[in-house]
């Protein structure tokens, strides 16, 4: 059995698998831009509060 | 109006800027994507050649016109702070790097994925596939110059260079299926494009959500390298203070 058929109880049938896959890694690549975002953002607050305090 | 984008030169104000605007394309962007998906995958009909594989197309073509949409941006910006010597067009260049990559990896996997059961191939040699690709490169060597300096203005200088001899690429991409026999199709959007009313509307609604997520993502990602940048300022300091007490 192919992904193809497997996936093929999901809407839109014989396309499904590539529809969801398409979607999926759309949501995965800008899921991923905002946790890196975030990510970063925390650890700038957290070294330039280490710094700053070490500086007092 | 002109005031307010001098205004915008000073870091502070910069800074300032972009905390406000971030729930102002957060909500708007998130409703948008919500109605638009749900315009791409429920109300619009079935394509009556390519059956329901063509909804990928909603989310291909907003990534793909914003691949090269950001990518110009990136250079315009590049050039002012090269020109101009403004700061804060560097950090504008620079944040829009990876978000211009990740869209072009968007463009690229998705048409992929419609590739497969529409030529019966993941991937050809066609000239709009290798140019996107070639920009996805573009992208990459980007950041790669700019990480490549401990200085932020001599990285912002040379990879604004690279940037600015990128651009070329855009009208090639662009003009790709009109220059040359290409296995993709033409433009999916104006004369010979998508006629349905409701396809239209979901690919203007995915279009404008696309436009609000890269102008999100710019302003998160822009406060955090103007703190990096300023951090030996007072207001930094105090700024660094109050969030994390």
């Amino acid at each position: 059995m192919t992904m193809v058929e497997f996936f093929s109880f999901l809407p839109y049938g014989k396309y499904a698998f590539y529809v969801w896959l398409a979607y999926g890694v759309s949501a995965l690549t800008i899921i991923t831009l905002f946790a890196t975002a975030r990510r970063n953002h925390l650890n700038t607050l957290s070294s330039l509060s280490n710094k700053y305090s070490r500086i007092k | 109006m002109w005031k307010w984008i001098q205004r915008q030169a000073s870091p502070k104000v910069f800074y300032q800027t972009c905390n406000r605007l971030v729930p102002w394309f957060f909500w708007p962007f998130i409703t948008l994507l919500i109605v638009g998906l749900y315009w791409s995958l429920v109300i619009s009909p079935a394509d009556y050649q390519q059956g329901d594989g063509y909804r990928i197309i909603f989310i291909h073509v907003p990534s793909a016109i914003l691949s090269m949409m950001v990518y110009a941006v990136m250079a315009i910006a590049g050039s002012i702070g090269l020109i101009w010597q403004i700061k804060m067009a560097e950090v504008v260049a620079k944040v829009s790097a990876p978000i211009g990559a990740g869209f072009t990896v968007i463009a690229l996997a998705t048409g992929a994925i419609w590739g497969k059961p529409m030529w019966g191939a993941w991937w050809v040699w066609d000239a709009r596939l290798t140019s996107e690709l070639v920009l996805l490169f573009l992208y990459l060597a980007y950041m790669s110059l700019n990480s490549a300096f401990d200085n932020p203005r001599t990285a912002a200088k040379s990879s604004s260079i690279l940037a600015i001899v990128g651009l070329i690429n855009l009208p090639i991409i662009h003009y790709s299926v009109k220059w040359w026999n290409t296995l993709h199709q033409g433009y999916s959007v104006g004369t010979g494009g998508i006629k349905d009313p409701n396809m239209q509307i979901a690919l203007a609604l995915m279009f404008v959500a696309s436009i609000l997520l890269y102008a999100l993502l710019v302003s998160i990602k822009a406060r955090t390298e103007v703190l990096i940048r300023e951090q030996n300022s007072r207001w930094v300091e105090e700024e660094v203070r109050s969030l994390m007490s």
